[in-house]
């Protein structure tokens, strides 16, 4: 747009003054034309090395946008929050991963008690009626049916996140037992090759004089055969006394390695004890628990035969708007334990090891970065995108390319979609 | 009256001559575009894609039991190919028609059209003539397609294999050397991230760390970048192309320049 003002600017006097010199109006006319198919702007969109063809490098375009510095931050916070959560994580002890998951089941828990709660009766409402009564029956049923299957799935989930727990356990126990066991054959070794190497030091001037003297081209057959064997006799004895010490060793690492064995054995079956027991009071916890809140839902009834037609009317309508805000809490519920339950889920896998994205709280305000990110990074795409095709329109341009590699003809709009995007925001 | 008539029209002429084929030169109305998302989200592709990882779920579970079966790494290698084999095989029969079909129609469509080249709808901001309605209507009829009579006629528009020159041994040196600096800096920063005590000292040493990975990139990988692009550059004005974009964005048609920016990288 900046250029087609500009040729306004440079050819209107020329051509206001051209209609008061009626003589020279059609030479003023013609100069005119030709001076537009000259391109005298300082685009020649329909040139050779143009052809109406023009490009735009949107990421420059980008951080030119007034709200570029708000992307940025959202950007920073983002990486913020994952580089954190790829951060490397102290290795958790048996005991640390155990509270761990017993914090998550107990979040886990609640979770599921609110939504329990959720899907229930207000029991003040109880008791207005038989409509009420038959919802309040419904509802229960409902809730109890909910109840039955939110245990079932929590049963599940707390014997599966114990195996894991178990695995975890497990797992953790039989690498430092193979760590230990890796210590103590290195350090036989060590000691294996410090006896090799005294043995060949205390030897060594024995040894060099039998070399010697086989060296030596004076000696018989007979002599030498005798210093040979006295050489074979001396390797023969440093390595018998090594051999000795290997096999010592080997019968000591292989008694190390079942008393290791029978060590962690022990530890994993009395680790598995443990988490089988908090297994089983948990889910006896949660039957209880269940059970109490199914107990507290149903309402006694009440006779509604005497009730006069206004009351009933109005009851009807009570009766229709509950159900109604039932269903809608309900549905909330459902979805807020979903939210939850799927976020736990995450944190039970990072506290087992597996996987490296935020978790929790974390996890929700990535989430939420993210979200608002991408809706800002649109937001700004779109005004680039409109007012790329409002300049290309007006300065003729036939198509317009985004993400170009190379580019030897065309022309760069980059610079005029900065221009115009800063100017609109001044 | 005459002769100033002729004089303005001498002096005309004289100027369209002067600027020549400039002026002359025809823009560039050959380029057509297609939204890909659109054919993806045809009935028979998203049934195929369907079907095809439903199939792909399943092939997981017996995957992961012959891998238990396998004893040494050998014997996970040749489970490894077999299964990734019986996945492309389903994949070929399932996608390949389709993607087969597709394509002609796309080639037919732009015949029809006289266009030298056809983009992704991403790549394009303005302009270009939208083919994705017409190659829709082909994919969908239930006649037969045949395969274009001529071959697109020689686009401006050139493109280039990105991912095959990323795949030349100085970038993957290049791409290894930054990685490794990666992995050597996280920890680095991991403890100044840990010692900060609050939210804009974190946010410094987060600024901190992206500024010494992009260092590091600039030093490795701008250089080879910045080549790749002159290279780009030269092998297109010598083809008298006007661009050159991406081959993932081109659809059909356009310049095949890839081969020679290669060997001008290799000299």
């Amino acid at each position: 747009m900046s250029k087609m003002h500009s040729i306004n600017r440079l050819y209107l006097p020329k051509l206001k003054l051209c209609h008061l010199k009626s003589r020279g109006f059609a030479r003023a006319c013609v100069i005119l034309a030709a001076a537009v198919l000259c391109g005298c702007s300082h685009v020649d969109v329909h040139s050779d090395k143009v052809r109406g063809v023009a490009y735009v490098r949107v990421d420059d375009v980008i951080k030119h946008h007034p709200l570029y510095p708000q992307l940025e931050q959202l950007n920073n916070a983002i990486a913020s929050i994952n580089f954190e959560a790829s951060l490397p994580h102290a290795p958790l002890t048996p005991a640390q991963i155990a509270a761990q998951t017993k914090d998550l089941n107990a979040q886990l828990h609640d979770a599921e008690v609110a939504a329990v709660k959720a899907a229930g009766i207000d029991p003040a409402a109880a008791g207005l009626g038989q409509a009420m009564n038959t919802t309040s029956q419904a509802q229960a049923q409902a809730a109890a049916a909910a109840a039955q299957q939110n245990y079932a799935e929590y049963q599940r989930g707390v014997i599966a996140q114990d195996n894991a727990a178990m695995q975890s356990i497990a797992q953790q126990l039989s690498k430092a037992a193979d760590d230990k066991l890796r210590a103590r054959a290195e350090q036989y070794q060590q000691n294996e090759s410090d006896l090799s190497l005294k043995l060949a030091q205390e030897d060594s001037s024995q040894r060099m004089a039998l070399r010697t003297q086989l060296s030596t081209l004076a000696l018989t057959a007979d002599q030498r055969k005798s210093v040979s064997d006295q050489l074979g006799a001396l390797d023969k004895k440093e390595a018998d006394q090594v051999n000795a010490l290997r096999a010592a060793d080997a019968q000591a690492l292989l008694a190390y390695r079942k008393q290791l064995g029978e060590q962690t054995s022990a530890q994993i079956r009395a680790q598995q004890t443990s988490i089988q027991a908090q297994t089983g009071a948990k889910l006896s916890q949660r039957r209880d628990a269940v059970g109490a809140q199914l107990r507290g839902l149903g309402a006694a009834p009440v006779a509604t035969a005497s009730l006069p037609p206004d009351v009933r009317r109005r009851l009807g309508q009570i009766h229709q708007e509950y159900a109604a805000k039932f269903q809608a809490d309900a549905q909330q519920a459902v979805e807020e334990y979903q939210a939850t339950k799927s976020d736990l889920d995450a944190q039970f896998a990072a506290l087992h090891g597996q996987g490296v994205t935020a978790t929790g709280a974390a996890a929700k305000q990535l989430r939420d970065l993210q979200k608002r990110q991408n809706d800002l990074q649109m937001q700004i795409q779109n005004q680039i995108q409109r007012e790329a095709v409002r300049l290309a329109k007006e300065m003729g341009f036939s198509v317009v390319f985004d993400n170009v590699q190379a580019a030897p003809g065309g022309y760069d709009l980059t610079n005029d979609l900065i221009h115009d995007i800063e100017s609109q925001h001044e | 009256m005459k002769r100033r008539f002729l004089s303005t029209l001498a002096l005309v002429l004289g100027l369209m001559a002067a600027i020549g084929p400039a002026a002359i030169a025809a823009d560039l109305t050959d380029v057509g575009f297609i939204d890909q998302s659109a054919l993806g989200n045809l009935p028979a592709f998203v049934s195929a894609n369907q079907q095809l990882a439903a199939y792909k779920a399943q092939l997981n579970g017996q995957f992961a039991a012959a891998m238990r079966g396998a004893r040494t790494d050998a014997d996970k290698q040749r489970i490894s190919l077999q299964f990734q084999q019986e996945f492309s095989d389903k994949q070929n029969e399932l996608v390949g028609p389709l993607y087969q079909r597709t394509q002609l129609a796309i080639a037919n469509v732009s015949t029809s059209k006289k266009l030298s080249v056809v983009v992704d709808k991403r790549i394009v901001i303005y302009g270009g003539q939208d083919i994705t309605g017409d190659v829709i209507n082909a994919v969908r009829g239930s006649q037969a397609m045949a395969s274009p009579q001529a071959s697109p006629a020689p686009s401006s528009i050139g493109f280039v294999d990105q991912s095959a020159l990323a795949n030349s041994t100085d970038v993957k040196n290049a791409s290894d050397q930054l990685q490794k600096f990666q992995a050597a800096q996280q920890p680095i920063y991991a403890a100044r991230y840990k010692n900060a005590t609050n939210e804009v000292s974190k946010q410094q040493v987060m600024a901190d760390y992206n500024k010494a990975i992009q260092d590091e990139q600039s030093k490795l990988l701008k250089p080879l970048v910045d080549q790749t692009k002159t290279a780009t550059a030269t092998v297109a004005r010598s083809k008298n192309l006007l661009l050159v974009v991406d081959r993932a964005d081109v659809v059909f048609g356009g310049t095949d320049i890839t081969q020679d920016v290669q060997n001008a990288l290799n000299k």
